[in-house]
């Protein structure tokens, strides 16, 4: 898959982006002044160098993990990719609401990740043809 | 009991007036300069207090200015990208298994460059729960990885004050944010030492000091100042350490720690006052001096005058002379006012006393009138003793004072004849012996009765000694030659005369010449040789009556239309030139 983090206003759009091994990441600079994209993360560690408005370079992601993506020029900017070894994940919408298709009947666990809650597992039984709700709260620590 | 009085005699004049002149003056000088020292302490703490204050207002522009200049660094050091992406992976991959060393390598490398950048003292990383992640700087090892910092709750930018080893610490600490996520605490540290101190100090022009609960954590300035950590400062004013005043102000407190500005008012004011104080002590001693002279000087000359009166009396007093006038030294009107009381009290003793004389003269004269007239053989004899006396002393050049003493002497020189019976002394045929030795008593006889009469002492020897003979066979004590006053002599040379001149019951009078022949017949052992031979002289000068007729009672001397006299002159008035 291809999935684009755009560099506007001084700032990583979408700031979480989920993708499958093997996709590759485009990160246009939409903003008139110069940005850069790095990564110390294990999952991938690069430099994309400063670049431009409207140029664009892009990273192929091959291995499963948390990447996180940051400007050198702007310390406050960051971007995280999570990088997946199967199809299975979704990224809920600003209301929420999230739906995973395709998953085999049977017993599965579901992790709700956030990057300042971290984790959360459901266990449950997905019947065939059926849709099965599952609910997480992932209250957000007060940051004042 | 003023008997009991000491003894001590009572000070001199000048000393007092020149103890009181100068302790006056030595007085207001010395109050002049307590009260010149106390307005100059009171104006150079007025100095020192604005001096401080001036101070303080710089300090506290600077000190706002560096504070925010810190947490400026601070806040620019933490956003750094490479420091906050490698801690924030560091922190992410943490959280979901072991994390990789090679992060906080990153981080601590990250850390190093940038104290070395800044030249910063000491700076750290903190995670969320308050551990050290990262440190840098000369001072890391008070910043240990590891070392907890429990205190660093709440995410805001903030100054704070910390112990860390054997330093205290002033701190900017600034959230690490990420995304609107603290992800750790940047801290950059200072540590308040005394070279600290000294740069405070140095820009706020006054002494400073560092104290936290009563305990010195820098001092930059004199060591004295420590002591000033013991007592509790204020924010402004002025505080007393070991008697000395120190002026404080307080120009930053974080957390316990609090920053003083010092001053010691007794330092400054000794080195601004020494030199006051040295002009003082000039113009005093040169003051005192001229005090001094001048105080001597007055007193010289008011008790000098009076020094002059006093011994003008006393020498008055010594020699019995009445007649000189006081001394009028014109220097006060006082003093000659007292010179002139003393001279009209002098004037009427002078009076009184020669009044008394006159008195006691007339008395003794009367005696030896009345003497004279007990015996007509011997009438006059004493008057022309007297006279004759006079004209030999004059001769021999005696004063006219002692001509004077000789002539009352030779009037008074039988006086002692009072003493002895008439039938012994007018006794018309030859004495005998123990008549004679009778007759012997009557200088001794005459010397006691004049003796209680004190003005008289200059004429006792010529009464007592008046037939004391040069070879010694005269009496009452046998005196020979030179050891016979002259008066004496004199007197018993024209006591002689006037004997042999004078008819007796059992003789006729005999002639003036056939006198002197027994006169020079006995010259040398009954009569003295000088006296005879100024007798011999007067007798030629023509003043003595020739020839000897001369009426029973009269004078040898011619009368005064041709020569002399008068002699009846008293003491004290001028006595008239003998004319020829």
């Amino acid at each position: 898959m291809r999935v684009a983090i755009r560099q506007l206003d001084e700032e990583f759009l979408p700031h979480v982006a989920a993708v499958t091994t093997g996709s590759t990441v485009e990160f246009p600079n939409e903003d008139l002044v110069f940005h850069n994209v790095f990564s110390l993360s294990s999952a991938a560690t690069f430099d994309l160098g400063r670049y431009p408005q409207h140029a664009s370079k892009s990273r192929v992601f091959k291995k499963s993990g948390i990447v996180k993506v940051f400007c050198h020029l702007h310390s406050h900017m960051s971007a995280i990719v999570r990088v997946f070894d199967h199809p299975y994940f979704t990224t809920p919408g600003t209301d929420g609401r999230f739906e995973i298709d395709g998953l085999e009947p049977g017993r599965h666990e579901v992790v709700a990740w956030h990057e300042r809650v971290g984790e959360s597992t459901l266990s449950l039984v997905v019947a065939a043809n059926e849709t099965t709700d599952a609910n997480f709260a992932l209250p957000l620590r007060d940051d004042k | 009991m003023t008997d009991a009085a000491p003894t001590r005699p009572a000070p001199r004049l000048v000393v007092w007036i020149a103890g009181v002149g100068f302790a006056l003056i030595a007085g207001v000088l010395g109050i002049v300069f307590v009260l010149l020292s106390w307005q100059a302490q009171s104006r150079l703490t007025g100095t020192v207090v604005e001096g401080l204050e001036v101070s303080q207002r710089r300090f506290a522009d600077l000190e706002r200015r560096r504070a925010r200049e810190r947490g400026l660094q601070a806040v620019a050091l933490s956003e750094s990208p490479t420091l906050k992406a490698a801690l924030d992976t560091y922190l992410t991959e943490g959280a979901q298994g072991p994390a990789p060393a090679g992060l906080l390598a990153t981080v601590r490398e990250e850390a190093t460059k940038l104290a070395d950048l800044m030249a910063v003292p000491a700076l750290a990383l903190v995670d969320e729960d308050g551990s050290v992640l990262a440190s840098a700087g000369p001072l890391a090892s008070d910043w240990p990885t590891g070392a907890r910092l429990p205190w660093l709750g709440v995410p805001e930018a903030k100054e704070i004050a910390t112990a860390r080893g054997e330093r205290w610490y002033l701190a900017s600490v600034v959230p690490l944010l990420l995304a609107g996520e603290t992800i750790g605490t940047f801290l950059l540290a200072s540590p308040l030492d005394d070279a600290y101190a000294r740069a405070i100090a140095a820009s706020a022009g006054a002494d400073v000091i560092i104290v936290r609960d009563g305990r010195l954590i820098a001092s930059g300035g004199p060591s004295s100042i420590a002591a000033l950590s013991a007592v509790a400062l204020p924010v402004a004013g002025s505080v007393f350490v070991k008697g000395d005043e120190w002026v404080v102000r307080r120009l930053s407190a974080v957390d316990s720690v609090a920053i003083y500005a010092v001053s010691a008012v007794a330092s400054a004011a000794a080195a601004t006052t020494s030199g006051m104080t040295r002009v003082i002590l000039l113009v005093g001693a040169i003051g005192l001096l001229l005090a001094g002279g001048a105080s001597w000087w007055l007193a010289r000359t008011l008790a000098r005058p009076i020094d002059e009166l006093t011994a003008a009396l006393a020498r008055m007093v010594e020699t019995r002379d009445l007649h000189q006038p006081l001394p009028r030294r014109g220097v006060s009107r006082e003093m000659d006012a007292l010179a002139a009381t003393f001279d009209t009290l002098r004037l009427a003793v002078s009076q009184a006393e020669a009044d008394s004389e006159a008195a006691y003269l007339g008395v003794v004269e009367a005696l030896a009138a009345a003497l004279d007239a007990r015996d007509p053989y011997t009438a006059g004899h004493s008057q022309r003793v007297a006279e004759f006396s006079v004209l030999i002393g004059r001769h021999m050049g005696l004063s006219e004072t002692d001509c004077e003493t000789l002539r009352l002497g030779a009037l008074l020189h039988d006086i002692g004849k009072i003493g002895i019976s008439d039938a012994v002394l007018r006794k018309p045929g030859r004495l005998t012996d123990e008549e004679f030795d009778h007759i012997k008593l009557h200088p001794v006889l005459g010397a006691r009765i004049l003796r209680p009469l004190a003005f008289l002492a200059p004429h006792l020897p010529v009464v007592e000694l008046h037939h004391e003979r040069p070879d010694g066979r005269g009496y009452p004590h046998g005196l020979k030659g030179d050891a016979i006053p002259v008066f004496a002599r004199i007197v018993h040379v024209t006591d002689a005369f006037d004997a042999i001149t004078t008819a007796r019951a059992y003789r006729p009078a005999r002639s003036a010449s056939e006198a002197m022949a027994e006169l020079w017949r006995h010259v040398g052992t009954d009569f003295d040789p000088g006296v005879v031979q100024a007798m011999a002289a007067v007798w030629d000068s023509d003043l003595i009556q020739s020839a000897g007729e001369r009426p029973a009672g009269a004078t040898w001397l011619r009368p005064p239309s041709v020569g002399t006299l008068p002699f009846r002159a008293r003491s004290g008035a001028p006595l008239p030139e003998v004319v020829g």
